[in-house]
């Protein structure tokens, strides 16, 4: 199963380096076997299963003991959880397009959490963004209130 | 023997690494590679065809070569020394030049020892149950054949067949023998003349020589009288448009352009391992093989001379090169080592091997003793 998250890493990254174009093919011919239910033969996952339990086995042999006896165990989990991510990353675009947040219509006065593709809502930062960019009462650096020079911030806590 | 001295040679030893792939490829000294880069700098030119200076230096230069692997042999004459890019090549040529139609081969042959001649009548001839040659079988059947073609040393491993019986016997019954000396050559010492052996190929790249190197023997007279494989340039001593004359040993089995750089680096390879000796080299891989802590370990085959074959119980033997590199830097080959027929006979789908030679040494032994005894825990 670590081929097929090897797919999408070295897919991604082969778009950008040639070198790592065998490694997405490789993956990809892995792919398309177990999904036609044959044995991976390029030994991908062997190769990416030893290459963590190598690293491993000099730390804490129990550990990489571990790993290789659960390393298509791991690897289910960790597909299980590319996709559930997959799944919210896909409903937070979607909120985007039609809500303009990642998290859908807010209810009343709730403030909507923050969003990593807007980069908007959430607690400080977002007013620490609004203080500090675009306080109303301080105009080119003039205090609407009182006329005096002013920066960010200063006028809305007089 | 001193293997400290000698490890000061290969400058890639300083990477921290235990190379046991030998059997695949040789490190090559630095007085290899300072021969190679003398021709690029100092002679750069073709041997044999033109006359300036350049091009005798060069000529001489591969002459030189030549004679140096015919005494390291035991050869008879230069000429009987034709350069190829590798034992394959070599294999090739006299398959390709024999004129017989039955050849007796082992059953651990390695591809380029078995592909060759599946075009003609093939006998395998099956080893004891302890994987040693049959020698009685042998002396039963080999009247049946034209030529013997065995592997002299396994690179699966490493055993080493009775090769002066074998020769006699053969001799006995008027078949020639060929051997492919890819393994046997690098490790042992060997004398073509006093075993009367017809036919020899080997590689330069798994005795220290440049990749892309190897050297076919054979008899004068059985020279003589082989067809020409690769012909073109240097084969011939002149043409018309229907015809041409054939050059003289050795170069009418010489086609083209040589790999010159490559030939005077092998020269230089094998001036490295007489100065040393073949017989301490030898002596020295044995210890090393035998001080590999097997216990635990399924071993493949015989298990002799440089070569330790063997699968780690419960784990796949790709896994075990990948994480002996991984954990410690240590390089085995694994898969089949190209004697895909004899895996294939015996059901067993591949193993890890631990190749040595002389710039190894026993404390890098004793790392893979431990790496391996940590992979055994993985079970």
């Amino acid at each position: 199963m670590i081929c097929l998250l090897s797919l999408i890493v070295f897919g991604i990254l082969a778009i950008f380096s040639a070198s790592y174009r065998p490694l997405a093919k490789e993956a990809f011919d892995c792919v398309f076997r177990r999904m036609t239910l044959r044995k991976c033969q390029s030994g991908l996952d062997v190769k990416v299963k030893s290459k963590i339990v190598g690293r491993l086995i000099g730390k804490s042999t129990k550990l990489a003991k571990g790993v290789h006896k659960y390393f298509e165990v791991i690897s289910w989990f960790f597909v299980i959880l590319f996709f559930v991510s997959l799944f919210f990353s896909g409903q937070a675009l979607y909120n985007v397009i039609v809500y303009d947040n990642c998290n859908g219509i807010s209810e009343g006065d709730e403030v909507p959490g923050y969003c990593i593709i807007t980069g908007e809502g959430g607690g400080d930062v977002v007013d620490e963004e609004i203080v500090s960019c675009e306080d109303p009462q301080c105009a080119d650096g003039i205090c609407e209130e009182c006329g005096t020079e002013c920066e960010c911030g200063d006028c809305s806590d007089p | 023997m001193n293997v400290d001295k000698i490890r000061e040679d290969f400058s890639v030893l300083n990477k921290g690494i235990r190379y046991f792939d030998s059997a695949c490829m040789s490190l090559r000294p630095k007085q290899v590679v300072n021969k190679i880069t003398e021709y690029y700098n100092e002679y750069p030119a073709c041997a044999g065809r033109s006359t300036h200076k350049l091009g005798n230096m060069v000529s001489d230069e591969v002459n030189s070569s030549r004679r140096l692997i015919k005494n390291f042999i035991g050869a008879k004459k230069d000429s009987e020394i034709i350069f190829t890019k590798n034992a394959t090549e070599g294999i090739n040529l006299l398959a390709n030049s024999f004129n017989g139609e039955k050849v007796l081969l082992t059953d651990r042959e390695h591809n380029s020892n078995l592909v060759p001649w599946q075009k003609f009548k093939q006998g395998i001839l099956r080893s004891n149950e302890d994987y040693s040659f049959n020698l009685e079988k042998f002396s039963e059947g080999v009247r049946n054949y034209e030529l013997v073609s065995f592997v002299a040393t396994s690179n699966l491993d490493g055993y080493t067949l009775p090769i002066k019986e074998i020769v006699k016997i053969a001799h006995e019954n008027n078949v020639k023998v060929h051997l492919d000396g890819a393994q046997h050559v690098p490790h042992n010492e060997i004398n073509v003349k006093k075993l009367d052996l017809d036919y020899l190929s080997f590689s330069g790249h798994k005795m220290l020589g440049p990749s892309g190197t190897g050297v076919f023997y054979a008899k004068e007279e059985l020279l003589k009288n082989m067809k020409q494989f690769i012909i073109g340039g240097e084969t011939v001593i002149n043409s018309t448009y229907n015809d041409f004359v054939m050059e003289k040993l050795p170069h009418k089995f010489e086609g083209g352009l040589q790999n010159y750089a490559g030939i005077i680096g092998l020269g230089a390879a094998v001036k490295y391992l007489s100065k040393i000796g073949m017989s301490d080299i030898h002596d020295h891989e044995i210890k090393l093989r035998n001080a590999v802590d097997v216990s635990g370990l399924k071993l493949i085959g015989n298990n002799s001379g440089s070569i330790a074959n063997f699968n780690v119980p419960g784990v796949n033997y790709h896994e075990v090169a990948t994480i002996l590199d991984t954990s410690d830097n240590i390089m085995i080959r694994s898969g089949r080592h190209c004697v895909h027929s004899w895996y294939n006979a015996q059901n067993i789908e591949g193993s890890a091997r631990a190749s040595f030679y002389l710039y190894n040494t026993l404390d890098e032994v004793q790392v893979l003793n431990e790496a391996l005894n940590k992979l055994k825990k993985l079970m």
